[in-house]
């Protein structure tokens, strides 16, 4: 038996869970930019969005973060670890590459140690997504190997009834099924139509890619230097995007007092590779755009199984030069061979 | 001939006979409604230059690319009027020598194009005159007196909601040609300066510090503005401080290849309101 989740029932779910300690988060439309921000009723949420500016990542990984808070005297070194607190989110209104993003960020923040901040979001959240019924220019999720309907990361998924009323409920984890069975009477189970998916086109052929980049002799090619002229080195694509991961830890206070930060950094900046005696070994746009992709389609996938793309097109939509990695992955698939 | 088939072959031209090594131009972009910058090193890649009324951004900034004017060659490039009053600054502040500059200039006005007369940039005196009247566009005049009508309680509030929305990405600084500083203050880490986070706090740090930078030096060609990935009015903030520039000291930066720069010169006429 499907389940239906009429929009007019929603603000009760938002209550419920609400009452039961759950923060709710959603894409929100504010002061010109959507991100999943807390909302308390249905209509602060800005569902329509085909993707919001901000990703669900930053929820779990935000760009700055206090880690130990530090106080030196002459007697004593005193620190404080800081960690998030324990509140248990919905995550409403996911889009599947945001959700898949979790995932696919899943092994690396627990590889060798457990990212505790990572984890203990992770572990409290419940991530409820909604298939796509729009597509723009830049979605490329079919791309690679993702689709508007895939449940990667997701704990439930909605599908939009083609009436508009309302969403068609298949709860896909324990954590989602619990989810939604505690706002069960506020669900129906009409028969009802859902709505076509968006058609969203293959863009490259993902597996050349892949066989280019793993080819040694590729890392030399003159194709990066060609294609990365335009880049001018912002931090836009990684920042935006629901799988770049990187962080820098900085010190911020004096040498008394202060806290320790993980902070968001970008393998676009001359900064990130730059070593102490001034030389740095990737002293070129070029060599850090090869880098981004050589990262997401070669090296990740060889230590953890999987791209490092949910195909979201983030990449490409807010570039200021309109690059991205749909633009440099259709110039891979393309050359000759 | 359209304007953009004469550009192309001139560009062409210019390549094909060694004056200059490469233009920048626009190309097609990824969607029908964007352009994208397009280096051409031969007479047939020139042929892949568009030129229309969506050939907004200022190329201008890639002019400071380290290494491409070391050898002495010259580069063509496209500029509108704000391209080139950006050139003007750059010369005037001693980052580029004018005879390396082939300028195919153009103007958009309501969606058409015009073909701006001269290439060096000792010919554009005529858009010199004009660019002091330059106006704003519509919609950013409307927002610059939004904010003025503003109490500062007010104001306050619009640039912390604004600012709690960067992530320190830099693409404003990356995409103006007036931040060259081969190592900008926020990336001098040893020590670190200004801290890295991105925290509201942080954010205000890193826009005044910007804000303050091009006080008298921007151009309002509002590439800041439209590389902003999360939308933040950027150019508002510089627009005020070309204000107070031209206020206090009649300074309208850009105007002329050999103004002395406002902050780093001086003249005894100054006001000296702030000195107590
Ligand atoms: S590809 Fe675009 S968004 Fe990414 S660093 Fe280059 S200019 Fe910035
Ligand atoms: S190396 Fe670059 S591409 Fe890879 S996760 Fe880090 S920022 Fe993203
Ligand atoms: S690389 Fe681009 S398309 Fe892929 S997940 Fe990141 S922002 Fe989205
Ligand atoms: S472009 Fe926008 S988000 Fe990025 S640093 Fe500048 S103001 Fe902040």
């Amino acid at each position: 038996m499907t389940r239906i989740l009429l929009k007019n029932k929603l603000d009760d779910c938002i209550v419920t869970w609400r009452n039961a300690g759950y923060s709710v988060l959603a894409p929100v439309k504010r002061n010109e930019m959507g991100s999943f921000s807390e909302v308390q009723k249905a209509s602060d949420m800005s569902l329509d969005l085909i993707l919001p500016e901000r990703t669900i990542k930053d929820r779990f990984f935000p760009q700055t973060e206090p880690m130990i808070r530090y106080k030196i005297s002459k007697q004593q070194i005193d620190t404080e670890t800081m960690t998030p607190p324990d509140t248990k989110s919905v995550c409403f209104g996911v889009r599947p590459c945001d959700a898949a993003g979790l995932e696919i960020d899943d092994p690396l923040f627990g590889w060798d140690y457990k990212d505790q901040y990572w984890f203990k979001r992770r572990n409290n959240s419940v991530i409820v997504t909604i298939t796509c019924t729009a597509s723009d220019d830049f979605c490329m999720c079919t791309s690679v190997k993702l689709s508007p309907e895939s449940t990667k990361g997701s704990d439930v998924m909605l599908r939009p009834l083609s009436n508009g009323n309302g969403w068609q409920v298949e709860t896909i984890t324990e954590r989602g099924k619990a989810l939604f069975d505690s706002v069960s009477v506020h669900l129906s189970d009409e028969k009802a139509e859902t709505a076509a998916l968006a058609q969203v086109p293959v863009r490259f052929n993902v597996e050349q890619v892949m066989e280019w980049l793993a080819n040694p002799t590729s890392f030399e090619s003159q194709f990066w230097k060609d294609i990365a002229l335009r880049c001018i080195g912002c931090g836009s694509c990684t920042f935006l995007c629901p799988t770049c991961h990187c962080f820098d830890i900085q010190d911020e206070g004096d040498t008394y007092n202060g806290i320790r930060r993980k902070n968001w950094d970008s393998c676009s900046f001359a900064n990130f590779t730059m070593h102490t005696s001034g030389h740095n070994p990737r002293n070129t746009q070029s060599t850090r755009w090869r880098q981004r992709i050589m990262h997401k389609f070669n090296y990740y996938r060889g230590k953890f199984g999987v791209n490092s793309c949910s195909g979201c097109g983030r990449c490409t939509r807010q570039c200021p030069v309109d690059m991205g990695i749909t633009e440099t992955l259709q110039a891979i698939s393309n050359l000759p061979r | 001939m359209g304007i953009q088939e004469q550009y192309r072959s001139e560009a062409a031209s210019l390549l094909s006979s060694g004056e200059v090594k490469l233009v920048i131009g626009f190309g097609a972009g990824s969607t029908a409604d964007r352009r994208r910058p397009l280096f051409a090193r031969t007479g047939e890649e020139a042929n892949r230059f568009v030129l229309d009324a969506s050939c907004i951004a200022n190329l201008s900034t890639y002019l400071l690319t380290e290494g491409l004017l070391s050898d002495g060659k010259k580069v063509g490039i496209f500029l509108k009027p704000d391209g080139i009053r950006s050139i003007n600054i750059l010369i005037a502040e001693a980052q580029l020598k004018p005879d390396q500059v082939v300028i195919l200039g153009y103007a958009i006005e309501n969606g058409q194009l015009t073909a701006l007369e001269g290439r060096s940039v000792a010919d554009f005196n005529g858009v010199n005159e004009k660019i002091r009247s330059l106006a704003l566009p519509p919609a950013v005049q409307q927002d610059i007196e939004r904010l003025e009508a503003m109490s500062p309680v007010e104001r306050f509030q619009f640039w912390q909601d604004q600012f709690s929305k960067c992530i320190k990405c830099y693409a404003c600084r990356q995409a103006c040609p007036m931040c060259y500083c081969r190592r900008c203050i926020v990336d001098v880490n040893q020590p670190q300066w200004v801290n890295t986070s991105s925290h509201t706090l942080g954010n205000f740090e890193w826009n005044i510090v910007r804000a303050f930078h091009l006080a008298g030096r921007c151009a309002a060609c509002g590439a800041c503005d439209r590389a902003c990935p999360v939308n933040i009015p950027l150019r508002l903030i510089n627009a005020r401080m070309g204000r107070e520039v031209r206020e206090a000291f009649d300074y309208f930066a850009g105007e002329s290849t050999d103004q002395k720069p406002v902050l780093a010169s001086f003249s005894k006429d100054d006001p000296e309101t702030f000195i107590l």
